[in-house]
């Protein structure tokens, strides 16, 4: 589920453009829940994206639990020949956040600011 | 009906709405605009901003009201200085987004022949669009120069004159701003951005003075009809919205230790005389002087190609408001307090210390942006907005639709074409954000100014009609 918000929210910003597994990156979240850790993940996505025009393209998770976040991120940086931006995003929200689990499968719904 | 209509615009949210409420809600609007707030989750949201701690007047929207993140946009509210709460979602992401205006010595009849010229021309010069990059590349020590001097640094590195500082909210800079406590992770996000429209609702319009209200105060604040004018609306970029993040969170976790709960995490808070609530005043206060230099940059670029193109160099700055900001201020009601607007205007009258020395006898012009084929307005100030409202009134039309919804059936090709036949012509780096910003998205910007007008919370000066538009 923190794999594909992720993937969605690149997909949001830089849609069907083909993003390969180029450059890698890793990264260590604390967070006081799993609302927090969730939000705090997809800020980091967007930080990189916004700040260091990278795009994620994959995630291996090393350590995921309601409190932590380790993972590698791979992706590449933006390349204007190869991918279209299609949306700014402003910033990630706790607007009505919902993290379900039903049946073993998790889902998430996440508001975004644009 | 829940809601207690107090008169024709004015609708209060009793206590009773929601358990929790420290003070009442106040909601301006008339019987049309009433329906369309009930439709959102508006009331909720201002019942929640109620029930934060040391929150003194009332919880208010004004009539473009709609939902946002925790607080609603539109919205203001008031927290005592000693005893009130601070909160990062009070001013929004887009820390001083706001508008001003620039006031040519040009007729609509000299304009129109150039106009397409002069649109190409705003759109190569002016950075704008997704993802989009400034001109100028600063090293972190510039940016620190910006985020402490605001306007001021933009005009001593050669964009506008010292002129324009007087005609902007606070002169352009606020003085308690420190970079220091803005992070590095938000420098690293505003850092190439300064000077860049960015996307959105954002825009730069070329308009003409369609109808004057108030002859006196126009003529003060240098309006005339047919008269060419410039609305530029932008904000403080990626360094805004991560001053934003960065404190949403240190406020979440500084919740604990103070004991405050909330309805909604996006209210989080704390209280102003805390290390946390200082620390974010400072920041946000960095970051709408990121935004002040912003649109002093764009300013500066509208006049080369005024210059160029239409051989004129005079495009007087009217004014600079911002739309989403926390500031501490002294009212009637709640005596000294941190006022939060969050998509609400200053609006205060004539004779208060704040305003520019040039309008001191006349008030605070307040700049009212239409959607993109309808109206824009200049209000003033008025002692009914200080009496009520903290002196604040509206900021513009107010979504009426989302964006998705907006995009739905729409062809940025048809919208081009349809503007085009009323006399607007577009210029939009996506097509998509064309049609998110397409009219009807918007309530109808007169309807929401006439509640104000007639509220007492502004006066009606002019209204101005676009013809020609930049959009990110």
């Amino acid at each position: 589920m923190y794999s594909n918000a992720a993937l969605g929210l690149i997909f949001v910003i830089a849609g069907t453009s083909k993003i390969e597994s180029l450059v890698e990156r890793t990264m260590t979240i604390p967070a006081i829940d799993r609302e927090n850790l969730l939000v705090r993940w997809l800020t980091e996505v967007l930080f990189l994206y916004d700040a260091e025009k990278f795009l994620t393209a994959a995630i291996e998770f090393e350590v995921l639990n309601d409190t932590l976040l380790k993972a590698k991120i791979l992706g590449e940086p933006f390349n204007a020949r190869k991918h279209k931006l299609r949306l700014d995003i402003k910033a990630i929200t706790y607007h009505q956040l919902k993290i379900e689990e039903h049946s073993g499968i998790w889902t998430a719904r996440v508001f975004v600011d644009i | 009906m829940i809601l207690k209509k107090l008169d024709d615009y004015r609708f209060v949210i009793p206590k009773s709405f929601q358990e929790g409420m420290k003070v009442e809600g106040l909601i301006y609007a008339n019987d049309e605009l009433i329906i369309a707030i009930e439709k959102d989750q508006t009331l909720t949201q201002v019942a929640n901003v109620a029930t934060l701690p040391g929150l003194v007047g009332r919880s208010l929207a004004m009539p473009d009201a709609h939902q946002g993140y925790g607080f609603a946009i539109g919205g203001v509210a008031a927290s005592d200085i000693e005893k009130g709460v601070v909160s990062a979602g009070g001013v929004g992401f887009d820390i001083n987004c706001g508008v001003r205006l620039l006031a040519s010595n040009i007729l609509l009849d000299e304009a129109k022949p150039k106009l397409d010229a002069l649109l190409n021309k705003l759109f190569r010069d002016i950075p704008c669009g997704t993802g989009k990059s400034g001109i100028i590349d600063l090293s972190f020590e510039q940016l620190d120069e910006v985020l402490k001097k605001g306007a001021s640094w933009a005009v001593e590195n050669g964009y506008g004159t010292l002129s324009d500082l007087d005609h902007i909210e606070e002169c352009g800079t606020l003085v308690s701003a420190d970079p220091k406590e803005v992070s590095h992770r938000a420098k690293q996000r505003g850092r190439d951005q300064l000077g860049t429209l960015g996307s959105g609702n954002h825009f730069v319009e070329v308009q003409y003075v369609k109808e004057i209200f108030d002859e006196e105060t126009a003529k003060v604040f240098g309006l005339h009809l047919d008269q060419i004018v410039v609305m530029i609306h932008s904000g403080s970029r990626g360094l805004g919205h991560q001053v934003c993040t960065d404190y949403l969170e240190e406020m979440q976790e500084a919740m604990l230790k103070y004991g405050i709960k909330v309805v909604d995490r996006q209210l989080a808070c704390v209280p102003i005389k805390s290390q946390e609530g200082q620390r974010y005043l400072k920041a946000m206060a960095a970051a709408a002087n990121f935004a002040f230099a912003n649109r002093q940059m764009m300013s500066h670029w509208t006049r080369q190609a005024f210059k160029s193109i239409l051989k004129s160099s005079e495009l007087r700055l009217v004014y600079d408001v911002a739309h989403n900001i926390a500031k501490e201020e002294t009212h009637s009601v709640g005596g000294r307090v941190l006022v939060h607007r969050k998509g609400a205007t200053r609006a205060f009258p004539k004779h208060r210390p704040e305003i520019p020395k040039d309008y001191f006898n006349v008030g605070q012009p307040v700049l009212i942006p239409g959607s993109m084929g309808t109206y824009s307005y200049v209000l003033v100030g008025t002692e009914r907005a200080m009496a009520e409202t903290f002196g604040s009134t509206c900021h513009g039309a107010g979504r009426a639709m989302s964006r998705h919804a907006a995009k739905r059936n729409a062809s940025a090709e048809e919208l081009i074409h349809q503007l085009k036949e009323k006399g607007i012509h577009v210029r939009g780096a996506s097509k998509s954000g064309l049609t998110e910003e397409k009219p009807e998205a918007y309530k109808d910007v007169s309807a929401v100014v006439d509640v104000v007008h007639n509220a007492g919370i502004a006066r009606k000066v002019a209204k101005m009609i676009p013809i020609g538009v930049i959009k990110g």
